[in-house]
């Protein structure tokens, strides 16, 4: 997945940043325009989400989501419609967290020429384990004043 | 008209259900193509499916042409609702026997629209 994504291709404006605004703007905001991009450093996470999908191929990559746990549960609330106040159960939160790697690794894996199948995603609150080879790229994302990392790696 | 959600994403069917129950559809899941077969199989009459591509079990693909198989399914609309957006794979779903293809991330508006084109909702006529 190293070198399949030419970003300078796009003149500019990063597909990812795109990718993630569409997935925000359909499936999990009322309100347009809620995501933009951090600036700074990345906060440090205290209790992290990860959620992340695989793409096999020639060029095997990794597209992961890491945020703070409360982050992850107003996007599952988002997604999911419920309210401030409402309960999320856990199978929903793991649920709603892969759906979105999923949907935003999916599209991802449509910016690389002849990928391979996309995994099953998985969502923990431990890093991703096992060998990886290259961060081949990085966004972070303020949205609604918290910080999101979508992170692209290639595989060995 | 009744369809069947066939997603392993329970939050995906929920927010597919949503907006076709507000369609007047009734709604069926499933969490796999395999689970859709049975459903099938087991007699209930469906006029449309919203199919996710990856799903374990049995894939969007492989229930595509597994329905497309039986002569008795031939009136069940298919329609494909995925993150695999790259044309190769459109094309691939649509030559199996898929009528429509939906892309993830989509919106309501998306669904009507793709359901209006395919005969299943009506358009909405402006004064």
């Amino acid at each position: 997945m190293s070198a399949a994504i030419d970003l300078a291709s796009y003149a500019g404006s990063d597909p990812i940043f795109t990718i993630a605004e569409e997935v925000f703007g359909a499936m999990i905001d009322t309100e347009p325009e809620t995501l933009r991009e951090w600036f700074g450093p990345a906060p440090g996470f205290g209790d992290p989400t990860y959620a992340w999908v695989d793409v096999g191929g020639e060029s095997p990559g990794r597209v992961l989501l890491t945020t703070e746990r409360s982050t992850a549960t107003r996007v599952t609330r988002g997604l999911l419609g419920l309210g401030p106040d409402e309960a999320v159960e856990d199978a929903d939160f793991v649920d709603a967290l892969g759906e979105v790697a999923n949907v935003l690794g999916g599209n991802v894996k449509a910016l690389v020429p002849d990928p391979g199948a996309l995994s099953l995603p998985r969502v923990s609150h431990a890093a991703p384990d096992g060998p990886v080879r290259d961060l081949v790229h990085e966004l972070l994302l303020d949205w609604r004043g918290a910080c999101l990392v979508i992170s692209v790696w290639s595989l060995p | 008209m009744r369809a069947l959600v066939i997603d392993d994403s329970r939050t995906m069917r929920r927010i597919i259900v949503g907006v076709l129950r507000s369609l007047g559809f009734d709604t069926l899941e499933a969490a796999d193509g395999r689970e859709a077969l049975d459903v099938l199989e087991s007699g209930v009459q469906v006029d449309l499916a919203c199919i996710d591509w990856n799903m374990p079990v049995m894939n969007g693909l492989e229930f595509v042409l597994a329905a497309r198989a039986n002569r008795e399914w031939r009136d069940v609309t298919l329609m494909m609702v995925t993150t695999e957006s790259e044309h190769g794979q459109i094309v691939r779903a649509l030559a199996a026997g898929a009528h429509e293809y939906l892309i993830k991330p989509f919106t309501a508006d998306a669904i009507r629209e793709k359901l209006q084109l395919l005969g299943l909702v009506e358009w909405e006529v402006s004064a």
